[in-house]
């Protein structure tokens, strides 16, 4: 026994009983070698497997994104012909958000949900194993696209009839791993969403639990809702395809637009479904390195609630252009600026957790704020967005292009990046180098902007996006750009040597490195035995 | 094959209720994927997007309100 006997969860006092930590672990005895990782149920080990395999994944989707800004150095075509670029940024847009992301999410969840919440495991083990096992070959399907038959998809992410009908045979591996990605998503959110409901720790109440599983909560939800919707989507583009269906094939009377508004219809919460796990993540890292409790924790959970809700009544505002009636245009528009509201009640409530905080800016620290500052920015340039006039002026342009990558890259992946660094003491037991930390966060942060703010520029003197040739005018910004793309590429090799050091050598993490973490996993000690919580604590 | 120990620290109520809240949001998913086809297939389309939408909002707040206080 070497966990610490009074500390804190979420709002109470947990008190671990007698073999909750089981240091001595009687049930530590497992498979090794490769066999340990095919056949793993432990939700440690498979949030490992979830987070090295959305690695890989975010160094492909990179080296995707670095051929599309190679090409985009200088006006002209360069080194791709047209349909292979288009194919890049189909599968970079593909790869990063099915790919890289949302298995982020995933195994941060894997490996915290149940040591938040003081269970033992998740609720289905096994078929938590299944969730994370298809992933691979759904990959393996999507990027294989690229080698079939007519290429990879080259009509963007959205998939978009009439082109998706068209396509060849890469069409067919991307559906099939849209469906196999969804299946896994979908068995991933029945298990976090079981295992919060019913696995919590005596004394654990919703109102007590960390924001971290708040918002995965939410997240599940929102995952169990429209994943299934956009299964449905491309079960019915398959079968436009191959079986004479005509549900979105005009030439046979059917409806392309359709198509998008029930492809946003997932869409839209998807990308909710991105960020609020990272909104959770930045939750725990503030409050920690503030030495003080979050600020409005009630406020910040019906903020989340709210986001997610108003996310499954705002779809069409990425439809502004494919034309709407003018009341519709006006609901769509007002309530994109709705979800502002919860937004900034959530920006205030980390930024009033600061406030007259004992602040200490170590790594998780140095992105949780860098995430706060950039993502604001992406809000912001959303809301110019929700504007229907102006949208139709910057639809497909470069600026949108500079949006989603503020939100989804300076948010989801410096809040997971903080994450990383936050609990891999806990996880692995082994300090991270404080300098490499830093070295890549500046780098990251530095190299991100020179890449991404340069589009909003672009975007506004009317760059479209999707085509690998420029006129000449946009031609000093796409280079700034490119260069930016490159030194944020190669600083995530840091990130690599950080972690890999970390693991190997760093120096050995105390149970609570951080003194001012104070929720369930900190009464454990470092690195994590095997089994945890086998007897849950009482959270007091 | 070798077998992980799996954790044998949840009761069996535990477990029922876990298979009880395993196969509602399996239903739910289930139904959401079926009734977004069946919606185009058979027309009225826009009841069948607002259905859904109804439907999730309304499982939302329901899922989440009975629980808030245990």
């Amino acid at each position: 026994m070497s966990s610490i006997s009074h500390d804190h969860a979420a709002h109470g006092t947990a008190i671990p009983h007698g073999h909750a930590d089981h240091g001595h672990d009687d049930h530590a005895h497992h498979p090794t070698g490769i066999m340990r990782w095919i056949t793993t149920t432990n939700h440690k080990d498979i949030g490992t497997l979830y987070l090295w395999f959305s690695f890989i994944m975010f160094l492909s989707g990179g080296v995707l994104a670095l051929t599309i800004r190679t090409e985009l150095f200088h006006p002209g075509l360069q080194i791709v012909d047209p349909e292979f670029f288009n194919s890049l940024t189909t599968l970079h847009g593909l790869v990063m958000i099915f790919g890289a992301i949302m298995p982020a999410a995933v195994g941060f969840a894997n490996w915290q949900v149940p040591l938040m919440i003081g269970a033992p495991d998740m609720a289905f083990a096994r078929m938590n194993n299944w969730s994370f096992w298809l992933l691979p070959f759904a990959a393996a399907l999507l990027i294989g696209s690229f080698f079939a038959p007519g290429g990879a998809p080259s009509g963007g992410w959205t998939l978009y009839p009439p082109l998706s009908v068209q396509f060849g045979m890469g069409m067919d591996m991307t559906i099939f791993a849209v469906h196999i990605m969804g299946a896994s998503s979908i068995m991933g959110s029945i298990n976090i969403v079981t295992t919060i409901l019913n696995m919590r720790a005596p004394g654990m109440t919703l109102m007590k639990m960390p924001l971290f599983v708040w918002t995965w909560l939410i997240t599940a939800y929102l995952l169990i809702a429209v994943m299934p919707v956009l299964a449905g989507a491309v079960t019915m583009l398959l079968t436009d395809r191959h079986f004479g269906t005509s549900f979105f094939n005009a030439a046979g009377g059917g409806d392309p637009v359709m198509f998008q508004h029930i492809f946003w219809f997932f869409g839209h919460p998807e990308v909710y479904i991105m960020i609020l796990p990272s909104f959770g993540i930045v939750s725990a890292i503030i409050p920690t390195f503030s030495r003080k409790p979050l600020f409005g924790y009630a406020s910040m959970v019906y903020a989340t609630a709210s986001i997610a809700i108003l996310s499954f009544i705002v779809w069409a505002h990425h439809m502004f252009a494919v034309g709407m009636p003018a009341a519709g245009q006006l609901f769509f528009m007002y309530a994109t600026m709705l979800i502002a509201v919860p937004t900034g009640v959530k920006v205030f409530n980390w930024v009033s957790t600061m406030w007259r905080g004992s602040l200490s800016f170590e790594t998780p620290m140095l992105f949780a704020i860098g995430f706060i500052f950039l993502f604001t920015m992406g809000g912001f340039t959303g809301l110019v967005l929700a504007i229907a006039p102006v949208d139709i002026q910057l639809q497909d342009t470069y600026y949108v292009v500079a949006h989603f990558h503020y939100v989804l890259v300076a948010g989801s992946l410096f809040a997971f990046f903080g994450g990383i660094y936050y609990w891999l003491p806990k996880w692995c037991g082994r300090m991270y180098s404080e300098t490499l930390g830093k070295v890549h966060f500046w780098a990251s942060f530095i190299f991100f902007n020179i890449t991404f703010f340069p589009m909003h520029f672009l975007g506004l003197a009317g760059m479209p996006r999707r085509v690998p040739d420029y006129a000449t005018q946009f031609t000093d910004w796409n280079e700034v750009a490119s260069i930016g793309a490159f030194g944020f590429g190669l600083s995530q090799l840091i990130f690599l040597y950080a972690v890999v050091q970390a693991i190997r050598s760093g120096e050995p993490a105390p149970a609570r490195p951080w003194d001012g973490a104070d929720t369930l996993e900190w009464t454990l000690p470092s690195p994590l035995p095997y089994h945890t919580f086998e007897t849950p604590p009482t959270v007091a | 094959m070798p077998v992980h120990p799996t954790t044998t620290s949840i009761s069996p109520a535990t477990r029922r209720a876990n298979l009880r809240a395993a196969v509602v949001l399996v239903l739910i998913a289930a139904v959401f994927f079926a009734g977004v086809i069946l919606s185009q297939a058979f027309g009225q389309t826009s009841v069948g997007i607002s259905v859904l939408g109804v439907g999730i909002v309304g499982f939302l707040v329901l899922a989440i309100g009975r629980n808030i206080r245990r």
